[in-house]
């Protein structure tokens, strides 16, 4: 006989059988790796976007965004991951040579990754404060260029991986098919430098020694990018399976899609883009507070674009024949 | 040698005595359960099927929370049992996510509140914290009673066969609906049960490898667990009417209020 209806109640354990959200890493204390996770991707952005900048050629802009990005990561992002844990002092076991996790691991490896960058990110700060101001003379600037030159290296390459480590790490998960795609790191990457690039704006509005208009080129690059991106993650979710399809509607049309038409879609790229479209028919003392209100949009993106990927990363059930 | 566990959902009755055993085997904090029974009823054109799946812990071969895990708190015994050292955990919850089984569960303070919450514990509960001292901050799991594998095998017992040597659950089931044995042993009880029954495991398409397996005496296509009409009980009957009003006309009886949606539920 051909079934007519099929219908299903749950009498017990509900979130094995019917496709629910995770709440580890969203839900009470875990609105702590959220913050954690945003900050990191400004903070690589900041940073990142200063190193380039500061390679160009020294600025007081430059150094002030790689000192604003470690910042973030030193001050908010690690102290936050921290916190969050569940047994906070024995935060050592998850560093290497303490656990050769790291081989497989990805949270011992953003663990490893963040702890080179915050050592070779000092070391790169203290050089680029050195030779701008001009405290070390004759042989030693040599050295210290080199010095420079070496740690800027190691703290470009780590934080690009500090950043990223945590797309990997949340892809990783098969058990919740939205974040199980490659595309996550990407997402996260390019959104975090995009943030970055309208932060470093904020500073260079204050140093005044950053050239805005290229900085704002780059940024209308990546927002484009980036949406497109976003459009290319939702329909593959679309298409990839039924609890990823199920997430992707709860974005656009279920109770986290004001998330994503209100924080990510509007003020984190509509907005910024529109601004910076603007502002290049615009005098530099005209578009101060436009850039501002830009800057403003952006850190609301980066502060919806993680939150909406947390909250709506759904399991798939774990019983057969049941979806 | 790879413990298994086998669950035969023809004849597993819901009882629950598995969990009971499992708690006071482990001396198992109020709020946690390692071994859980999902009870779900599915109307396929009017045709009441309800299930149970006792699930635990699959003991993956290929563990995605051993991979996960930042300490190597969560790893795997050459008997390819996945225990966790709670000494090691930091409470990450990584492998809680990572799991797609579900079967982690993180001791927050608020899972742990004592047998009698608001009075002070009893002397069962302090001995217990010294035998199995559950960490507040760790997660936790079924570790397939490795401990009363460890100390039945020193002795020369049999897991699987000797009492002492196996599973409280396993121990407990009055319905022998779970057995266990040596899965990499081809005449072991578990892997004749597997061959002859035509064994499956959970979610293969994860590549986890699990080592519980499920046997359900399929008789040609049909679920043997599913009770004739004439033997549904008149509980069964009010039951089915509490949360269904279709269920209620048709069995011909005044429906009840509805079931509210369980917090944090997805609409499918």
């Amino acid at each position: 006989m051909k079934a007519q209806t099929r219908r299903q109640w749950l009498v017990t354990h509900e979130w094995m059988v019917k496709p629910m959200r995770q709440k580890e890493w969203i839900s009470g204390k875990g609105i702590l790796v959220w913050l954690a996770e945003v900050f990191s991707a400004l903070g690589m952005g900041l940073y990142l976007v200063g190193l380039l900048a500061g390679l160009g050629g020294l600025t007081e802009g430059a150094w002030w965004a790689t000192v604003g990005g470690w910042a973030l990561i030193v001050l908010f992002k690690l102290p936050l991951h921290l916190v969050y844990l569940g047994r906070p002092l024995r935060f050592w076991r998850a560093i290497p040579p303490f656990t050769k996790a790291w081989k497989t691991s990805w949270l011992a490896r953003g663990m490893f990754f963040s702890i080179v960058f915050v050592t070779a990110g000092l070391v790169q700060m203290v050089a680029w404060y050195l030779l701008f101001n001009d405290v070390v003379t004759g042989s030693a600037t040599d050295v210290v260029t080199v010095i420079s030159w070496a740690a800027s290296i190691v703290a470009g390459v780590f934080i690009l991986l500090t950043g990223v480590y945590c797309g990997f790490a949340m892809s990783y998960c098969k058990s919740v098919p939205f974040w199980n795609t490659g595309l996550l790191p990407i997402v996260f990457v390019l959104m975090g430098v995009a943030d970055g690039l309208a932060l470093t704006m904020g500073i260079s509005l204050a140093t005044d020694d950053l050239a805005i208009s290229t900085l704002e080129s780059w940024s209308r690059v990546l927002l484009v990018v980036n949406a497109l991106l976003i459009l290319g993650y939702l329909v593959q979710a679309y298409r990839k399976h039924s609890a990823a399809e199920l997430a992707a509607r709860d974005l656009i049309s279920g109770s986290t899609a004001w998330v994503f038409w209100v924080g990510i879609v509007i003020l984190g790229i509509i907005t910024p883009l529109t601004i910076s479209f603007v502002t290049m028919f615009l005098e530099e003392a005209q578009a101060g507070p436009l850039l501002i209100a830009a800057i403003v949009c952006h850190t609301i993106g980066a502060f919806s674009l993680k939150y909406s990927v947390l909250r709506v990363g759904i399991y798939r059930s774990v019983l057969p024949n049941v979806n | 040698m790879r413990w298994g566990m086998v669950i035969n959902l023809a004849k597993c009755m819901r009882c629950h005595a598995c969990v009971a055993a499992c708690r006071v085997e482990h001396f198992l904090p109020l709020h946690i359960t390692w071994v859980k029974l999902i009870a779900y009823e599915v109307d396929e054109g009017g045709a009441v099927d309800v299930s149970t799946y006792p699930v635990r812990c699959n003991q993956c071969a290929d563990a995605p929370c051993t991979h996960v895990c930042p300490t190597e708190a969560s790893h795997q015994r050459e008997d390819g049992v996945v225990v966790i050292d709670s000494d090691k955990c930091i409470g990450c919850r990584y492998c809680v996510i990572a799991c797609p089984y579900q079967n982690r569960t993180f001791l927050s303070k608020d899972k742990n509140p004592g047998y009698f919450p608001g009075y002070e514990k009893t002397g069962f509960e302090n001995k217990g914290q010294k035998i199995f001292p559950h960490q507040v901050g760790t997660t936790e799991k079924c570790n397939f009673c490795v401990e009363r594998i460890d100390a039945g095998m020193s002795r020369g017992l049999q897991p699987g066969v000797d009492r002492d040597a196996s599973p409280a659950c396993v121990n407990v089931c009055q319905a022998r609906a779970l057995t266990f044995g040596d899965l990499d042993d081809p005449d072991s009880n578990v892997s004749m049960l597997i061959r002859k029954h035509g064994g499956f495991q959970l979610r293969t398409e994860y590549g986890t490898d699990p080592s519980v397996y499920y046997v359900d005496y399929r008789l040609g296509g049909v679920p043997s667990n599913v009770a004739p009409r004439e033997a549904q009980t008149g509980s069964h009957i009010q039951h089915l009417s509490s949360i269904d009003r279709d269920a209620a006309k048709r069995l011909h009886i005044e429906p009840k209020c509805a079931q509210p949606a369980p917090d944090g539920e997805v609409e499918p």
